[in-house]
């Protein structure tokens, strides 16, 4: 294989890396904050980049950056009253666990389908976004898609980073996904964090939406399969860890790239499966709880 | 002089950095009742723990009736015939009282699914053998007349008996009990050493782990003192009352008074 | 007390006559309605009431929460399309075959059943995908995306069912086969020990239960039953789509089983007519109807409540407790 191809796949699989990362994020914190598997976190994705394609419609001449926003405060918004309307009534009554699980998946048949109603089931094109003309590197011609979104990737992740470690509302969602009753007896407010915790991951999603609308397309299915993996990825990484979801998705988008290429295209999304069967086997805390057993 | 039914050598088990049990020698005599006593983190339902597998030894070996154990499983051993039961109460809290004692008996029957779909001979038979030997085991321990009442309805000291009803049904060679009088008043704790007493006498060697004081006094033949993880101590009741460390082990919590649960 | 220990609730003279009543009124159903819709639409429910059965025995009894089933119905109707359209097998032992190839496919999830919860149910998740994706891309077998064709209907010993009222018992007749054999296996040591597990594995284990293989037993069970379900529905719309059994038809499974009431074996024959029903009667709102679908789906979890098998049974004792005060005051 020669340099080039390899370094256009590597570009690609970082890139959809990132945008697995994002989501991955998304379940790991909601995981950790409530202990539930956020099904419907796709369908946010979804409602994300069905937005940004709207505001595009509306104002085509929006720079890149500004869509992304207003997808992220669209899919932040959706995240939320989610949170308010389901989750907080599913936890003030302690609806068991599968009822839960069931509402979300009843939540995400709600979504795709206003989405279809909506949005029409036809794929829909993103306009271009980042510009045309390739950037070179090392000789190769890279899309310059594929960079904007590693590097608006990365930023989100570092900033999200920064907002947890140094603020004192991300250093509250921190204790509150740890220990909820030491940090409310610190003064935490639970709901509040809640909603902030819902609310980031939904801004998280919608930045995903955008880029993958801009990757490849936007329809009203797209949640679903997208959510899977990002799932997956936060799997790899080991449920509940932050470092493990974006190292997972970045991992497993750059497993899924390569792999297509010299396994199957056709069985691409089976990889993924595989593969995440084959982690859980061999250790159920995912790759970082691996890691964290041989030191 | 009985033999030795259970015998441990060196049995360690850590917790990351932590050592919960540091190579303890645990040897039980067939026949007897062998105390396992310490305060509170001395590693006493740890070794318990080591002994029913409820996780696997860090280090050191475990024979039972001289075959060694060391690599089997929890169901395995009670296959074996060493039942346990457990300080937080594990019971099937949906289940009635009778089914509860009827799961210890599941591994002695072979009936299967064919079989019970079917309806067999063999079927019927061991379901009538299951229940009456079941209920048998909730005669034995108080509860005959609760043999309909679901678990999760039983009255706290009802529950800690139908545990132990549900670790005799399969008249086990070796029986672990995990503070068995946890929360019992003092007239419930008397019918429990009476009850440790039956179990002995039908020929079931038992392991206890208790708080206790006055059951275990009453109960034991052997003692073992556990602190820190070691062994301090072993002996006989008097013994161990009387034994300068073990007093030294238990000082500034004194003796622990008779409504001491854990 | 009582000289024979009871081990299962003995089914009370009420029990015993609403089921009488019931599979009477299944026997009765095709002289009032002969038309062949309701009959297709009451095959399929029984169809799908198998499966949902199969996965109340896998997630109620021993709380292995599957979101996988339809691959193994999938393969059952494949297995069976195939085995009568290219190899012309009697139907009898196509449907024997189904439920045994969907078995062998299951031992792929022994190892998964040490997992628990989460783990177990994306396990299935990625199961169901991938087998998903062998019927869309392997056209030589199966067809691909251009599916299988031409199925034909069920023929029994040289006699071929046209009439739909037939077709209706034999669905319905298998659906009661697979109900009675499961309440058999619910009040024996299996079922006990595997309600065991659920309620507490760590206990189940002191006690000598092989937790594991009684885990994968019912996993292999479970889609014995769906492979079963997958020929008799294969035989019954004679052709057949990978899009037929993707994971959405899992999930639809799922809230069969929830909807109907978690470890109720007529909750699950409930689930399933409401499953299978509910967007047919809805089908006047046409693009609508998912959407409701799933404000219902949310909105029933919001309550909690046990079921719809919870609510029938509620009903009925709020219903004896008026008639025994009536009875009373009478």
């Amino acid at each position: 294989m020669d340099q080039a191809y390899f370094l256009d796949l590597l570009v690609g699989g970082l890139a959809i890396g990132c945008v697995y990362s994002l989501v991955a994020l998304g379940f790991a914190m909601i995981i950790r904050a409530t202990g539930i598997i956020h099904f419907a976190q796709g369908e946010v994705l979804m409602v994300g980049s069905m937005s940004g394609l709207s505001t595009l419609w509306l104002l085509p001449r929006l720079p890149a950056v500004a869509v992304m926003l207003i997808a992220m405060l669209a899919s932040g918004i959706v995240s939320v009253a989610m949170e308010f309307f389901v989750y907080r009534t599913l936890r003030v009554r302690r609806i068991p666990i599968m009822n839960v699980i069931t509402a979300t998946v009843g939540m995400s048949i709600l979504f795709i389908n206003a989405a279809r109603i909506i949005w029409g089931s036809e794929p829909l094109r993103y306009p271009d976004l980042f510009g045309t003309l390739a950037y070179t590197f090392a000789g190769v011609r890279i899309s310059p898609q594929l960079v904007w979104i590693m590097v608006m990737g990365l930023v989100l992740m570092g900033i999200l980073q920064l907002f947890l470690k140094y603020t004192r509302t991300g250093l509250a969602m921190q204790a509150v996904a740890q220990d909820p009753d030491a940090a409310q007896m610190m003064g935490a407010n639970l709901t509040r964090m809640m909603v902030y915790t819902f609310g980031v991951a939904g801004i998280m999603a919608g930045a995903a939406g955008v880029m993958v609308g801009s990757l490849f397309f936007s329809f009203f299915q797209m949640g679903f399969i997208i959510g899977l993996k990002g799932f997956i990825a936060a799997t790899l990484g080991g449920l509940g860890s932050l470092a493990g979801a974006m190292l997972g998705g970045i991992l497993f988008g750059l497993i899924e790239t390569f792999a297509a290429v010299f396994v199957s295209s056709a069985y691409k999304d089976g990889i993924g499966m595989v593969l995440l069967i084959f982690i859980l086997l061999a250790s159920p805390s995912g790759l970082v709880g691996l890691w964290k057993r041989r030191r | 002089m009985a033999d030795a039914l259970l015998e441990g050598r060196g049995l360690t088990r850590r917790f990351g950095g932590l050592v919960a049990v540091d190579a303890v020698d645990l040897v039980v005599k067939e026949g007897t009742v062998h105390g396992l006593i310490g305060p509170n983190g001395a590693g006493k339902t740890t070794l318990l723990n080591l002994v029913a597998a409820f996780f696997p030894a860090s280090a050191g070996t475990l024979r039972f009736r001289g075959e060694d154990i060391t690599r089997h499983g929890p169901a395995q051993r009670a296959r074996q015939g060493i039942r346990r039961t457990f300080q937080n109460l594990k019971l099937f809290a949906e289940m009635t009282a009778l089914q509860n004692a009827s799961v210890g008996l599941h591994a002695s029957n072979a009936a299967g699914v064919f079989d019970a779909i079917v309806g067999t001979r063999r079927h019927r038979r061991e379901e009538r053998a299951i229940a009456n030997a079941s209920h048998a085991a909730l005669e034995f321990v108080g509860l005959g007349q609760y043999s309909d009442v679901v678990a999760g309805a039983l009255a706290y000291g009802h529950r800690r008996l139908l545990e132990i009803a549900r670790a005799i049904v399969a008249r086990p060679t070796l029986l672990l009990l995990d503070e068995p009088a946890a929360g019992l008043n003092a007239t419930e704790a008397t019918n429990l050493s009476a009850l440790i007493h039956r179990i002995r006498m039908q020929g079931t060697t038992i392991v206890l782990v208790e708080h206790h004081m006055d059951v275990v006094m009453s109960v034991c033949d052997t003692i073992t003192v556990l602190n820190y993880g070691h062994k301090l101590a072993e002996g006989t009741p008097s013994g161990i009352q009387e034994n300068p460390e073990v007093i030294e082990a238990y000082l500034g919590h004194a003796r622990e008074p008779a409504h001491a649960g854990a | 007390m009582s000289a024979d220990p009871a081990l299962s609730p003995r089914r009370s003279l009420q029990s015993r006559v609403a089921t009488l009543v019931f599979v009477a009124a299944l026997l009765v159903f095709p002289a009032v309605y002969h038309n062949p819709f309701a009959l297709h639409m009451m095959s399929l429910v029984a169809i799908n009431a198998m499966v949902a059965l199969g996965l109340q025995l896998l997630f109620g009894f021993s709380g292995q929460l599957s979101i996988g089933q339809a691959a193994f119905y999938g393969i059952g109707a494949y297995t069976s399309g195939l085995l009568t359209t290219k190899l012309g097998v009697p139907f009898p032992a196509a449907l024997l075959a189904s439920g045994v190839v969907a078995s062998v496919a299951s031992l792929l999830m022994v190892p998964v059943t040490r997992l628990s919860g989460v783990y177990l149910a994306v396990s299935t998740i990625g199961f169901s995908i991938l087998v998903h994706l062998v019927l869309m891309n392997e056209e030589w077998l199966t067809g691909g995306t251009f599916g299988l064709i031409g199925i034909p209907r069920v023929s029994l010993f040289g006699y071929t069912l046209r009439n739909p009222a037939y077709s209706y018992f034999l669905c319905v007749g298998c659906a009661l086969a697979v109900y009675a054999a499961l309440v058999r296996l619910e009040r024996s040591r299996f079922g006990r020990a595997i309600n065991a597990i659920r309620q507490n594995e760590d206990a189940a284990r002191s006690s000598g239960l092989a937790v594991t293989y009684l885990k994968s037993q019912c996993f292999v069970i479970a889609a014995f039953i769906a492979g079963l379900a997958g020929s008799l529905y294969a035989h019954q719309v004679r052709y057949l789509a990978p899009d037929d059994f993707t994971f959405w038809k899992s999930i639809e499974f799922l809230f069969m089983v929830v909807i109907g009431g978690v470890g109720s074996l007529f909750g699950a024959v409930l689930g399933a007519a409401f499953v299978v029903l509910l967007p047919e009667w809805l089908r006047e709102i046409g693009d609508y109807r998912m959407l409701v679908f799933g404000a219902l789906i949310v909105t029933a979890m919001l309550f909690g409540t046990r079921g719809l098998a919870g609510v029938l049974a509620a009903t009925g004792r709020a219903l004896g407790a008026l008639m025994r005060r009536a009875a009373a005051s009478g």
